[in-house]
């Protein structure tokens, strides 16, 4: 599969976003929840952020002297926009369904700031796997 | 709703201008590598900006390369 330097770095921040965020989140939601935000979970998430930018700046820097670089044109904005679009939606409703759920049963600021996490993790996700869809098949 | 397409004639073109590669073609109007190749395999329908810009390097009006194709003209074909 002959792929371009933009699909090649969405892998990459795909891949890393799915296994920082996911270990991430296994950790968070798998032990005990604290009812409020404390400093190791603020430490844990600072934690995730500066791996995945040290796998970025790595994976990006490797995949540059490899692959040839050529700015973004239309048919890559158009993608883009696209992408975000899908995001943009999942993320609001995601947001609603959150909202409901505070007013309905409540949650506390632990979980509350997790969900809303998770909620822009996978938006960010899906803005990925539809640029990858539509540089697959044509948009 | 009547579905439609936008084919082209691109790897022809490209073949009588001395087998310019797509990546030339993609030099010449600004585009990407990719968006050649998309636009080729008709996955991809340009601006009008790329269009006319892609009729430019090979000298040709843009019915040259562009022809409009609906779901009503291939059932008459």
């Amino acid at each position: 599969m002959n792929l371009s330097y933009r699909e090649k770095s969405i892998w990459g921040t795909l891949a890393t976003t799915l296994v920082v965020y996911g270990y991430y989140f296994a950790t968070i939601f798998g032990g005990a929840q604290p009812s409020e935000i404390d400093r190791m979970a603020v430490g844990r998430l600072m934690s995730a952020v500066f791996v995945i930018v040290v796998i970025e700046v790595v994976y990006h820097t490797i995949i540059a002297s490899t692959s040839k670089i050529a700015p973004k044109d239309e048919r890559d904005i158009l993608i883009e926009t696209k992408a975000y679009r899908n995001a943009y939606l999942l993320l609001a409703a995601d947001l609603f369904l959150l909202m409901g759920t505070i007013v309905m049963i409540g949650l506390t600021p632990f979980l509350t700031v997790n969900l809303m996490l998770l909620s822009v993790v996978v938006s960010e996700v899906v803005k990925y796997l539809t640029q990858l869809f539509f540089y697959r098949r044509g948009i | 709703m009547t579905k439609s397409r936008i084919r082209n004639n691109i790897r022809t073109l490209r073949f009588h201008c001395s087998e310019m590669t797509q990546q030339q073609l993609a030099e010449k109007v600004g585009v990407t590598r990719q968006t050649i190749i998309a636009i080729e395999g008709d996955k991809y329908s340009p601006s009008l900006n790329v269009a006319f810009r892609i009729a430019r390097v090979f000298a040709v009006p843009l019915e040259d390369v562009f022809r409009y194709e609906s779901a009503d003209s291939q059932g008459h074909e």
